[in-house]
């Protein structure tokens, strides 16, 4: 990955040179478009006459946004916020220089929340570690031109990449959390729905803002799931009677309150939820049931629960920090409890119907294939990152790739799934690659799990090359590449009527077919193309 | 380990190449540029415990006048 980074300091030796190019020291007269990704780190100059420094920091704002106009926009931005690591005040009410500061920092802020592909990246966060003396280098600065200490260097590209870890969307989707002695402190079936620890004074206080936290985690698109030995009638009426509970049934996308195991449980969770053991966390205060899944169930993750109560906010800082933040928040991820709740209630549908399309008429299926565009340009890459179970090839793309295909002709359609419980969002994507004037190849076809089981993809594979065929295509190649996790779409391109021509020894199967006719499709589905 | 080795040492990881010798000098290893200049003055100080000037650090231009700089503070 090549990278461009406009810079005001020497930081070469904090962001390494392998892939780095950087710009002049505040220059922004040269914009390359031939790297993958752009990062802007500025740090705030040493001046003594603060109002100068001021107006120079207050213009880094319109310089950025310069920029930002002239950079590809389907290339990813990173800008670090601006620390001032020598805030010099000769009066005790100067503050331009830190409204500047803060300005700035607001205006990247917004940036990353209205333009996609910019991401915001908290610079105070590695700072605010060190103390002043550490931070800053005289010696060094007035020798190279870098105010942050290079000894720091070696903790600093550790913690970058952390941050680049996050960005690249490593992280967990579901965290599982006991309710005894976790979520509040006591025991519910022994001291009650109004003798549990939870709001009033210490410690609970701490299980209340504890609560809280978690509250606003779920909004960010983490799932929350219980797995708690405890009747569920009196962890229903704890939900509906304890006043201070913030975190009640509808925060919880699935349960399993019972004397099970929590082995067998968390598997159950992982199965009902649709989502690999690998992608939760578990929290619970017992040691003994932390060991048993550690032993039981390798690929979950669980860390230790604190001692005490007034160590649950650093503890929550820390498993956000480790496993679940990401840096742009999709519309998709907000809604994403929502959804994974209605998956629960289709399921109770379900059983209710004497036919599968009976069942499907009854959803009231709406596809609207979308052709990609800058808009859901970010939301495809991410799909192509995180979609393991049904992807036929298991490709993974940045927003770059993506880009790059689109411009060298590529077909590239995303689909938008809802139904009369809600709207799932952009759910699928199928990449179709021209090979020759009538033969296109798919090189990618994936649907989140979210989605799976009312034959959507089928419909949404349909539709594209119903529209293909309009186009003139005449010809379809495509291969099914194995992995651990999408065994269920081996025989996809069989089922969708291609012929299978070779299968290599590792799984390998590629398929050809021709485009004389066109598919029909269920009309159980509202299908737009716009 | 002795002194010339540890310095040889912290050049090969500044560097980022296994191939530094005694001949080693600004003017015949590419990778000795101005700004791993630095970073190897600062992973001497850091390493050995010393504190070097700026006008010390700009005469260390090849390993034996490390070497002797660094003999020096110690």
């Amino acid at each position: 990955m090549t990278t461009f980074v406009f810079r005001n300091q020497t930081v070469e030796a904090f962001l390494g040179d392998s892939g780095m190019t950087f710009s002049g020291y505040g220059d922004i007269s040269r914009i390359p478009g031939d790297v993958d990704r752009y990062i802007w780190f500025y740090q705030v100059p040493v001046n003594a006459d603060s109002a100068q420094l001021a107006q120079e920091v207050t213009a880094y704002s319109d310089q950025l946004d310069l920029v930002l106009s002239a950079a590809d926009p389907s290339k990813p931005f990173i800008i670090f916020s601006l620390v001032n690591l020598f805030p010099l005040r000769l009066t005790g009410d100067e503050v331009a220089v830190a409204d500047a500061v803060s300005a700035f920092n607001d205006h990247a802020m917004r940036l990353s929340r209205e333009r996609a592909g910019v991401k915001w990246v908290d610079f105070g966060e590695f700072t605010s570690r060190y103390d002043a003396e550490t931070l800053v280098n005289w010696k060094y600065y007035l020798m190279s031109q870098t105010l942050l200490n290079p000894r720091l260097a070696r903790d600093f590209q550790a913690w970058w990449q952390r941050i680049e870890d996050e960005m690249a969307l490593k992280r967990k989707k579901c965290l599982v959390l006991d309710l005894d002695n976790t979520l509040w402190g006591g025991v519910l079936g022994e001291d009650g729905v109004d003798g549990i620890s939870l709001g009033g004074d210490y410690p609970g206080k701490a299980y209340y803002m504890w609560q809280k936290a978690l509250s606003q985690l779920s909004s960010t698109g983490v799932i929350l799931a219980v797995c708690s030995k405890n009747n569920e009638a009196d962890v229903q009426e704890a939900w509906d009677k304890n006043p201070s509970m913030v975190l009640k049934r509808e925060h919880f996308s699935a349960l399993r309150i019972n004397w099970n195991d929590k082995a067998t449980n968390l598997r159950e969770l992982a199965a009902e939820l649709n989502i690999g053991l690998d992608s939760m966390v578990f929290v619970d205060d017992n040691p003994a049931e932390r060991e048993l899944v550690k032993q039981m169930l390798p690929e979950v993750t669980v860390p230790d629960f604190p001692d005490k109560p007034y160590q649950l906010m650093p503890f929550f800082k820390q498993l956000v920090d480790r496993y679940f933040r990401i840096y742009a928040v999709t519309d998709e991820d907000r809604a994403k409890t929502a959804q994974y709740q209605a998956n629960a209630m289709r399921r109770a549908e379900q059983s209710r119907f004497v036919d599968f399309e009976d069942y499907l008429y009854s959803l009231d299926i709406s596809l609207d294939v979308i052709p990609a565009d800058e808009h859901n340009l970010p939301r495809i890459a991410q799909m192509t990152q995180k979609t393991n179970q049904f992807n036929l090839t298991t490709r993974r793309y940045t927003e770059a790739d993506v880009n790059g295909f689109l411009k060298s002709g590529w077909h590239i359609f995303c689909v938008n799934v809802s139904d009369r419980f809600g709207d799932s969002g952009i759910t699928g994507t199928m990449f179709l690659h021209p090979v020759d004037d009538v033969t296109l190849d798919i090189d990618t076809l994936l649907a989140s799990c979210r989605v799976l089981g009312k034959g959507i993809e089928e419909a949404f594979f349909k539709t594209v090359l119903n529209l293909m065929r309009l186009d003139g295509y005449r010809r379809v190649t495509a291969c099914y590449l194995p992995t651990a996790k999408n065994g269920q779409t081996a025989d996809f391109f069989d089922r969708m009527g291609m012929t299978c021509v070779t299968v290599d020894d590792d799984g390998t199967r590629r398929y050809e077919m021709s485009l004389d006719s066109v598919y029909e499709i269920k009309n159980c589905y509202n299908i737009r193309v716009l | 380990m002795n002194l010339e080795d540890r310095i040889l040492e912290i050049m090969r990881e500044v560097f980022g190449i296994d191939d530094v010798t005694t001949e080693v000098s600004q003017k015949n290893c590419d990778c000795w540029d101005s700004l791993r200049h630095l970073t190897l003055a600062s992973e001497l100080e850091e390493a050995l415990d010393i504190e070097l000037e700026p006008e010390e650090i700009a005469e260390m231009t090849d390993f034996a006048r490390v070497v002797e700089m660094v003999k020096s503070k110690l």
